[in-house]
C-alpha cells in the first residue's frame, strides 16, 4: 500500500492505489480539506512534493498552470506508489494544522427534519432545519452544507444564515429558481417534520480574526454567511467596526432585516445599509449598483477586511472597487454563489 | 519518515529518567503546569538533522568563499552594508541568548518530547551564532569601510540601539520559562523575525548584497522547527486551563515588546538601509503579523481561551512611523553610532510619502537639516540643534518620541522612589507588571551626565586606528570625515533629561 507523507508535520498515513489521497485520508481517520469530492471546487488542492499520482477523476477546478507547479486535486488523485504532499499554510495551500489533520473529519452526515419554512421574498425561502441525529452540529460562520433534493440522490449547497452558537438547528437560505429541483420541492412537497439527509460543514469562507474594520457585501441570497459572520462576531463580542452592504432588486426583496437590526442591538459597531438597484417611491436609502452605494459611503477602505457573498459579477465588481479603494487583496475573502435551484 | 525508524526514534526518546546527582532546579522556576507527555515537535532522527544540517552549512560556506573569490562582494549599496554594522550583531546576540534559552527550557522542563525539540533547537541556535560570525568576518574582507564591524558585538552592549536588541532578547532566558518560550519561540520567531530573515533578503538582493540572503534563509530554514517547538509547547501548556491567563499576560508583554523593538530596528534596516525598496515593512508586518501570525497561528489557539493581542490596533498605529522616527534618532545621534549614516535626498523623500502619506510634514524637515549640517566645514551637530535629549524607554530601550515625535506617548514611572521613562501605554504597562525585570538597567544618558560628547566618543572606543577619525559619520559622501577635534570644538555636554 502506497504511504501518504504530509508535511509540513510529517504524519503518514496508508493509501489504496485504487483509491484517491483524499479517500485514504477520510478513510484511515484523517482529515483533508474538501468540497465537492469530484473535482470542481478546489478545496482539496495540495502540492505533490515527490512521488507519482494517477488521475482519477476530474480536476477541472485546478488550472493548467498550477498542475504544471505540482498542484493536485486529493479527490481526484490516486498514488502510484509512496508519496509526500504539503499542506502547508501560504497564499495558495490548504494551511491544514496537524491538530486538523489527526483529528479526522469534521464533516458529517446528519439527519434533520423540517422546521420551518417561511417565504422571505418572492423568490426566497427560509429554512430552519433541526438535527436528529447528531442532535447538533459544529461550523464556522459562513461554512455551507449540502442538502439532498427530496426523492433524488442530488444535492444542493446552502450556507448557514445561523451563527455556530445555534447548534441544534441551521436556518438555511434558499433562493427559488423556476424548474429548480430543490425549489419545486420546497415549494411544492416539503412539509414540516419531513426528514431531510444533510452533509457538511463544508468550505473555508471565515472571518480573520484581526484589528481591522471590516466591510461586508451581500447580495441577494448571499447575506445568509454574511448574517452568520456577523450574528457569530455579536456572539464572541467583537469590538471592530462591521458594515454590511445588502444588495437587492426592490424593497421586496429585502429579507432579514429585523435578525439584522438584532444583531447591531447587541453590536453597536455594526451598521446596516440596504441598497436597493431598482427603488421605489419612498425609498430614502442606498440606491443604484452595491459598488456605487460602497464608494459613496467607505470611499478609502485602507486597512479594511472585505468578505463578499453573492453572485459571481457582483464578487468580480465588488473585488476590483474594494481593492481600489484600499483594501489589501490577501484580505478580501469571498464566496461566489452560483444559481443551483 | 519509515516506520521502522519512526519506532526507532520513539524508542530513543523513552530511555528518561531522573537526576540522582547534581543540582537539577532550574534557575528560574515556572508557574505553569506542564504535562509529562506530549507530541513530538522535532520528528527526525538526529542523523538525518545532522546531515541536513552539515550540508545547508557547506552550502553557505561555499558560496561566501565563492564571491570572494569572483571579486563581486563590494558591488553593494553602502547604507546596507553600514546599517548591517547594528543589525548583525544584534540578531549574534539573539542567537546566543536563544542557546541559553533552550538550556533553560530543557533543566526545567519535565517533558521528553519537547525536551527533543528544544535540544535541536540548541544546536540550531549555535549553528546561526556561527553562521553570523563567520558573515561578519566575510563583511570586514571586501567592504571598503569594515570600521565598526570589527567592534559590533562590543559596540553593541554599548549603543542606545544595541540595548533595544538586548533588551527584548535578555528575555529569551530570563524568567518563568514558558514566558521565554512565549518571546522566543511564539512572538519573536513566528511573529517578527520572518520579516528579517525571509522579506528583508529581498532587500539585501536589490540593493546587490547577497551573502546576508544566503545566509539568513540558511537560518530561516531552521526556524519552522522552532516554531513547532512553540506551538508544541503552547498546545502542552494548555491542556490545563489555569494556565490560560498568565500564558495570556506572557502574550500580551512579549508581543508588544517584539513590536516595539523588532518593528523599529528591521524596519529601519529595510528602509533607511536601502536605495532600492521593494515593499515598505507597513506591507509586510500586515502579512506577516497581522494576517499570518494572529489571523492563522492565534486565531486556532482562540478556542483553547488564547486572546488576541490587544494592543494590535495601537501596534498598527505605531508600525506607520515608529522606524522613521527611529531612524531619525539614529541619524541624530551619528557621532555615537558605531556604523556611518546617511542623510536622505529627494528620491527617499518621494518613495516615504507614497508609502507613508503624511512622511514628509512629520520628517522632512529634519531631513533637510540634517543634510545642511553633514559635512564638518558646518561646525554644528544636529544634536546640539534639540531642545533636549528624549530619555530611552526602561523596557523596550527606544526613545521616547515614539512613535512619532509630534505624538509621542512619553510618561514617566514611579517605582521604589525612583523615576523611570516608558515611552507608551504598553511599555508602561510591562513596567508596572514586571519591576524586577526592567528596573535594573542604567540608560545611556545617566551614564554621561556632564559628560562633553567627546570624552564619551572616545570612552566607547567609537575612533578609527589613525586616533582622531570618528567611526560614525553622518553622510557617505563626505570629501572629509569628522573627527574627535571637531567634536571638541562644538562643546557639546550630555544632560540626562532625567537627571
Amino acid at each position: 500500500m502506497p504511504i501518504i507523507d504530509v508535511l509540513p508535520f510529517r504524519a503518514c498515513y496508508d493509501c489504496g492505489r485504487n483509491e484517491t489521497i483524499l479517500a485514504g485520508a477520510l478513510r484511515a481517520g484523517r482529515f483533508l480539506r474538501y468540497g465537492c469530492r469530484h473535482g470542481g471546487c478546489g478545496t482539496c488542492r495540495v502540492l505533490l512534493v515527490d512521488g507519482e499520482v494517477e488521475q482519477a477523476g476530474s480536476s477541472f477546478a485546478l488550472p493548467r498552470a498550477d498542475r504544471a507547479d505540482g498542484w493536485i486535486l486529493a479527490c481526484a488523485s490516486a498514488p502510484a506508489g509512496d508519496c509526500v504532499i504539503d499542506v502547508s499554510p501560504g497564499p495558495d495551500g490548504m494551511a491544514l494544522t496537524e491538530e486538523e489533520f489527526l483529528a479526522g473529519d469534521a464533516a458529517g452526515t446528519y439527519v434533520t427534519e423540517v422546521a420551518e419554512i417561511t417565504r422571505l421574498t418572492r423568490d426566497v425561502r427560509g429554512l430552519r432545519l433541526r438535527l436528529l441525529d447528531p442532535g447538533s452540529i459544529r461550523f464556522t460562520a459562513a461554512q455551507f452544507v449540502t442538502v439532498e433534493v427530496p426523492g433524488t440522490a442530488a444535492t444542493r449547497a446552502f450556507s448557514m444564515a445561523s451563527p455556530p452558537s445555534e447548534s441544534g438547528s441551521i436556518d438555511l437560505v434558499v433562493r427559488v429558481l423556476p424548474g429548480g429541483a430543490f425549489s419545486a420541492a420546497l415549494d411544492e412537497r416539503l412539509a414540516l417534520g419531513d426528514r431531510l439527509r444533510v452533509s457538511g460543514p463544508f468550505g473555508q469562507l471565515k472571518v480573520r480574526l484581526s484589528h481591522r474594520p471590516i466591510i461586508m457585501i451581500a447580495g441577494g441570497s448571499g447575506l445568509a454567511p454574511i448574517e452568520s459572520m456577523a450574528a457569530d462576531l455579536a456572539d464572541r463580542r467583537n469590538t471592530r467596526p462591521v458594515t454590511v452592504f445588502f444588495a437587492v432588486r426592490t424593497a421586496a426583496d429585502l429579507f432579514h432585516l429585523e435578525r439584522l437590526e438584532a444583531i447591531r442591538a447587541r453590536m453597536p459597531g455594526l451598521e446596516i445599509v440596504p441598497v436597493l438597484s431598482e427603488p421605489g417611491l419612498g425609498w430614502a436609502g442606498e440606491t443604484g449598483l452595491v459598488t456605487d452605494a460602497v464608494d459613496r459611503r467607505l470611499p478609502r477602505l485602507s486597512g479594511y477586511d472585505a468578505y463578499l457573498c453573492g453572485p459571481p459579477a457582483m464578487i468580480d465588481a465588488a473585488v476590483e472597487l474594494v481593492t481600489r479603494r484600499g483594501v489589501r487583496p490577501r484580505n478580501v475573502h469571498f464566496d461566489a454563489f452560483v444559481r443551483t435551484g | 519518515m519509515a516506520r521502522s525508524l519512526e519506532t526507532v526514534h520513539a524508542k530513543a526518546k523513552s530511555y528518561d529518567w531522573p537526576f540522582t546527582v547534581g543540582d537539577q532546579r532550574p534557575k528560574f522556576p515556572t508557574q505553569y503546569t506542564i504535562p509529562p507527555t506530549g507530541r513530538d515537535p522535532f520528528r527526525m532522527l538526529i542523523r538525518d538533522y545532522v546531515k541536513m544540517e552539515a550540508e545547508k552549512d557547506d552550502r553557505t560556506h561555499g558560496f561566501l568563499d565563492g564571491v570572494l573569490r569572483m571579486g563581486t562582494a563590494g558591488e553593494v549599496q553602502p547604507r546596507f552594508m553600514e546599517c548591517m554594522k547594528l543589525t548583525l550583531p544584534g540578531l549574534t546576540f539573539a542567537e546566543f541568548a536563544a542557546v541559553a534559552a533552550t538550556g533553560g527550557i530543557i533543566s526545567s522542563v519535565q517533558n521528553q518530547e519537547l525536551r527533543q525539540g528544544y535540544h535541536a533547537q540548541m544546536l540550531d541556535e549555535i549553528r546561526h551564532t556561527q553562521l553570523e560570525m563567520t558573515l561578519r568576518d566575510y563583511y570586514v574582507r571586501p567592504w571598503c569601510d569594515p570600521a565598526g564591524f570589527d567592534i559590533s558585538q562590543k559596540a553593541l552592549h554599548q549603543h542606545p540601539g544595541g540595548l533595544v536588541s538586548i533588551g527584548l532578547f535578555q528575555n529569551f532566558n530570563t524568567g518563568d520559562p514558558v514566558d521565554c518560550i512565549v518571546n522566543l519561540n511564539v512572538c519573536v520567531e513566528t511573529a517578527f523575525t520572518n520579516i528579517l530573515l525571509v522579506a528583508a533578503p529581498q532587500i539585501a538582493v536589490a540593493n546587490g548584497e547577497h551573502a546576508m540572503a544566503t545566509t539568513f534563509l540558511s537560518i530561516q530554514s531552521d526556524e519552522a522547527r522552532h516554531m513547532a517547538n512553540g506551538y508544541g509547547s503552547l498546545m502542552a501548556v494548555l491542556q490545563d486551563e489555569n494556565n490560560v491567563p498568565a500564558l495570556n499576560r506572557a502574550l500580551e508583554r512579549h508581543f508588544w515588546h517584539s513590536h516595539k523593538a523588532l518593528d523599529g530596528l528591521v524596519g529601519w534596516q529595510s528602509e533607511y538601509g536601502a536605495t532600492v525598496r521593494p515593499w515598505s515593512y507597513y506591507d509586510q508586518w500586515q502579512e506577516w503579523v497581522v494576517d499570518d501570525f494572529v489571523g492563522g497561528y492565534i486565531d486556532r489557539l482562540t478556542e483553547f481561551g488564547v486572546q488576541p493581542p490587544r494592543r494590535l490596533a495601537q501596534a498598527d498605529e505605531d508600525v506607520r512611523w515608529s522606524h522613521h522616527t527611529l531612524a531619525q534618532a539614529f541619524a541624530a545621534m551619528w557621532p555615537l553610532n558605531f556604523w556611518r549614516s546617511d542623510a536622505m535626498g529627494p528620491a527617499d523623500f518621494e518613495w516615504f510619502e507614497n508609502h507613508y502619506p503624511g512622511w514628509h510634514d512629520a520628517y522632512g524637515g529634519f531631513w533637510d537639516t540634517y543634510r545642511q549640517l553633514a559635512h564638518p566645514s558646518s561646525g554644528r551637530l544636529i544634536l546640539a540643534e534639540l531642545s533636549g535629549l528624549p530619555p530611552f524607554c526602561q523596557v523596550c530601550q527606544l526613545p521616547c518620541v515614539m512613535p512619532r515625535p509630534d505624538r509621542n506617548e512619553f510618561r514617566l514611572v514611579e517605582w521604589q522612589g525612583v523615576k523611570y521613562a516608558t515611552c507608551s501605554e504598553g511599555c508602561e504597562w510591562i513596567f508596572r507588571t514586571w519591576p524586577v525585570a526592567h528596573a535594573g538597567r542604567r540608560q545611556f544618558w545617566a551614564r554621561y551626565h556632564g559628560w562633553d560628547l567627546a570624552d564619551v566618543i572616545e570612552d566607547l572606543g567609537y575612533v578609527r586606528p589613525d586616533g582622531k577619525t570618528l567611526i560614525g559619520q553622518p553622510a557617505l559622501d563626505l570629501d572629509r570625515l569628522w573627527t574627535i577635534d571637531d567634536i571638541r570644538a562644538i562643546g557639546f555636554e550630555v544632560k540626562d533629561p532625567l537627571a
